[in-house]
């Protein structure tokens, strides 16, 4: 087969002193699926922002057809024959599809106005010539998310990209919309088209994938043929060592009852039922897990619990205690918290490391401050630090430095310390792994492990179903602000929870799990 | 910390050279006029002294918008503070008559509620009808304007000055003098490291600053940002009310139309050149000040008008802030060309 692509001694430095790319060589050929897989933080997305434009190379050379290429946005590298597909799906809510799909090149007629019939020939000649099921006159709104990303897909066919860049495609599809995007790319590389996508997924990376180039630490460390290796491999390959797949879940009889909502409610300023009728119970010992597709009503049960909405009706008992008009500080006493978002809610990332390491201890532990909380003790605040620093194994450079400065996993890190050292009951975690590293993931599995050893009540909200399989003692499925299902992780599979994700229901076969 | 540091000197350095060239271009000698800028502001202690009285209200006021701006708050009302505050220094210091002893502390406190009052009007705005401070901090310092021009022309008006202006105040209230020195420097660095100690050091301080980083991380952490919006609003005002106090009392000892000249607009200004950070308020407001001052002798001996130090002070701000950013993206394209070099080296 042809090379399509070649980089050569690919350099990209982020400053202060991130290597993103450190003399990565690698070739994509026409016509195949080309899988990119590493940790976060590897360089894959570099690798491929660098490619097509979105970000200057610092050093190295790229050959498209065996010619030098340097393109200074996407708008070029798309002329050229080069697509990608965000993470993001960016494409106008109120707008039809093929007004999405024309949009920038429309086929203009009389006076400049667009030529709505050849447009829309022109867009339904694409789907039929690759078959994608979409109906053109569908706006985005309505669509679903796995649609929406055919669209993303069409719109680069409609510009005759040879080249489709898919940046984690699969993040955001439940488990039964993936297959289905398979045989659609499977489809396309057969017409001749290159696919070049990144993942996480090993499993997925296997079953699609012709060739795959592993990542580890900006450095390209091996190309090999998908038939010639397997997950193991490539795990060890991409973490350097060996991988534990499997939960380390110790048996474990749950205690009392500590975290309880009954008869949550909440309906928003449009009149949506946000929270219908939740109930949920968490015992001490226990993890609770929490699935559903994003925007299913968790991002409001998270606010309800910590105060930032007020529900319209129902009750949150910690240890009996009724906070549902409790102030914020008032529930912290009982609930640590780690966000979804470290930059957003879980911490301030210009202030210094302990400065983030204080919050909330501020004002409930009473050795950080002297004049009955009047004045912070730093001196205390800085070993406070150093504690989380050595117990949490964080590599930090100095705590004065800004909490900007650190790794993910490493924020990640002191965001844990910062709320498991408040000793409260119940643990909230809201996708505490969320952007991390593999190897950072497992740490946090650990530690949320250890913390159910220590007869904590958990309740861990996750887009991440083999996440919640691995650690939680029950899954409870979100469905349209309704919980669904609640069953024990041993009584169930993926399979089913991701059929009760999207449809709300069981499916009638469902009864007979393998 | 150094970074800053050095940012802040090379912007001034190189304001200057660029001073330097617009006067070169007007056909006046840089040299002699900023020999004389400076002898005039900083060389002896009749100059020196001045400049110190002088950086008083631009330190104040720009202590009250560095607070402000780095606490969330977006307090522009520092000019109406000021007035409402000299006003009520003012007033106080022409019914009252004590002993200056309690006198002084009395004025100095009528002032900061005086300006308290004021920002005090935008926060309860902001927490009953949702209004932005931005806004109303703004529209106030309009009011505050015509509100003690009106005062100072009717009811404390001086029957026997020919232009707006009170009485003067009990002389019990005048700060007292030694030499060409004010004391007003004294209550400057005193209020100034308190309120450096409320800022950096007391649990207050630590919720305002990170709720100015991110409200949503300090609201969730337990602070409770309403009520430190409000002290902070309370906070900036009186400090700005201060300043105006201050300058009735050190000054002209009455209030006259036009006291509060543009000190808070610099001391805005001054906020945004330190980026909020205290010490350097502290020290480009007494930088500031000695242009100020330097200004009248500049223009006693050269034939460079005073108002070239706006334009100075302009370009000063233009190239300090302006060169914060790049010199981040200069540090930062350096670095990428070495570590470039060493992977293909």
């Amino acid at each position: 087969m042809e090379t399509i692509i070649e980089m050569k001694d690919m350099i990209k430095v982020f400053p202060p002193n991130v290597v993103a790319l450190d003399s990565v060589s690698t070739d994509f050929r026409k016509g195949e699926i080309h899988a990119i897989v590493g940790e976060n933080g590897a360089g894959k997305s570099t690798l491929m922002k660098v490619l097509y434009g979105l970000e200057p190379k610092n050093g190295g050379e790229i050959l498209f057809h065996g010619q030098s290429v340097n393109f200074k946005d996407a708008g070029e590298a798309i002329a050229a024959g080069i697509g990608m597909v965000h993470q993001e799906i960016l494409l106008i809510q109120e707008y039809t599809i093929w007004e999405n799909i024309i949009l920038g090149i429309e086929p203009v007629g009389f006076l400049g106005r667009i030529n709505r019939v050849q447009a829309r020939k022109n867009v339904q000649a694409k789907i039929d010539e690759f078959k994608f099921n979409l109906n053109l006159d569908d706006k985005i709104e309505d669509i679903s998310v796995a649609a929406r990303q055919k669209v993303e897909i069409l719109k680069l066919l409609y510009r005759n990209v040879e080249v489709l860049i898919l940046d984690e495609p699969t993040a955001v599809l439940t488990p039964q919309e993936i297959p289905q995007l398979f045989s659609e790319l499977q489809r396309l590389r057969d017409n001749g088209k290159t696919i070049l996508f990144i993942s996480h997924h090993l499993d997925e990376v296997l079953a699609l994938s012709d060739r795959i180039t592993v990542m580890r630490k900006g450095k390209k460390i091996a190309t090999v043929e998908a038939r010639d290796t397997n997950k193991e491999d490539l795990a060890k390959m991409m973490v350097g060592r060996d991988v534990l797949f499997l939960s380390k879940r110790e048996a474990k009889q749950p205690g009392a009852v500590v975290f309880a909502i009954k008869a949550l409610t909440y309906i928003d300023g449009n009149k949506r039922k946000r929270q219908d009728d939740v109930n949920l119970q968490v015992k001490a010992g226990e993890i609770v897990g929490i699935a559903g597709v994003e925007g299913n009503g968790q991002f409001e049960l998270v606010n309800s619990i910590m105060g930032l909405t007020r529900p319209t009706s129902g009750q949150i008992l910690v240890n009996g205690k009724e906070l549902i008009a409790a102030d914020i500080l008032e529930r912290r006493k009982f609930v640590s918290f780690v966000s979804q978002d470290r930059s957003k809610m879980g911490a301030a990332v210009k202030a210094s490391i302990t400065e983030n390491v204080m919050m909330t201890h501020h004002r409930l532990n009473k050795q950080f401050t002297h004049w009955n909380g009047a004045l912070l003790d730093y001196r205390y605040s800085r070993q406070f630090t150093r504690k989380i620093e050595e117990q949490f194994g964080v590599s930090m450079g100095s705590m004065d430095n800004p909490f900007k400065s650190l790794s993910g996993g490493n924020q990640q890190k002191v965001i844990l310390g910062r709320e498991l050292l408040l000793d409260t009951p119940f643990l909230l975690l809201d996708q505490p792994t969320r952007g991390l590293d593999v190897g950072s993931i497992e740490y946090v599995h650990e530690i949320i492990l250890k913390m159910r050893m220590q007869d904590r009540a958990i309740l861990l909200i996750s887009a991440d179903l083999e996440e919640l399989f691995r650690i939680s003692d029950h899954i409870v499925v979100l469905n349209r602000g309704k919980i669904v299902a609640d069953l024990a992780t041993e009584k169930t599979n993926l399979e089913q929870v991701g059929y009760l994700m999207l449809e709300g229901k069981d499916k009638e076969d469902a009864k007979e799990i393998r | 910390m150094r970074k800053k540091f050095v940012s802040g000197v090379l912007g001034i350095v190189v304001a200057l050279g660029l001073g330097a060239v617009i006067m070169l271009i007007e056909g006046f000698n840089p040299i002699t006029t900023y020999s004389a800028l400076f002898s005039y502001s900083l060389g002896g202690f009749y100059p020196l002294t001045t400049t110190l009285r002088n950086s008083v209200p631009l330190i104040l006021t720009g202590l009250s918008a560095s607070i402000a701006f780095a606490s969330g708050p977006v307090n522009l009302g520092q000019p109406g503070q000021l007035l409402i505050g000299a006003l009520f220094a003012t007033v106080g210091g022409l019914y009252i008559h004590l002993p200056a002893p309690l006198m002084i502390p009395l004025l100095i406190i009528l002032a900061m509620i005086g300006g308290a009052l004021w920002s005090g009007i935008a926060a309860l705005m902001r927490r009953f009808f949702s209004m932005d401070e931005f806004i109303t901090t703004l529209m106030l310092n309009m009011i505050a304007d015509f509100f003690t021009y009106w005062a100072i022309s009717y009811p404390f008006f001086d029957k026997t000055a020919y232009s707006p202006m009170t009485p003067q105040i009990d002389k019990a209230g005048w700060l007292p003098e030694f030499g060409n020195f004010n004391t007003n420097i004294l209550v400057m660095v005193l209020v100034f490291v308190a309120v450096w100690f409320i800022f950096t050091r007391f649990t207050a301080g630590y919720e305002w600053r990170l709720t100015g980083q991110n409200s949503i991380f300090a609201r969730l952490g337990g602070c409770k940002i309403d009520k430190n919006y409000v002290t902070v609003m309370l906070l900036t005002g009186a400090l700005a009310g201060l300043a105006g106090g201050l300058v009735v009392m050190a000054g002209p000892h009455r209030f006259l139309k036009g006291l509060g000249a543009n000190y808070a607009w610099d001391g805005v200004m001054i906020a945004m050149v330190a980026n909020n950070d205290l010490i350097g308020t502290l020290l480009y407001g007494l930088f500031f000040s000695s242009l100020q001052t330097g200004a009248v002798g500049m223009e006693l001996i050269t034939a460079v008008p005073s108002e070239f130090i706006q334009v100075l002070q302009s370009v000063i701000v233009l190239v300090i802030v302006a060169g914060r950013g790049m010199l981040d993206i200069v540090l930062d394209k350096t670095q990428i060309k070495r570590k470039a070099r060493e992977r293909t080296a």
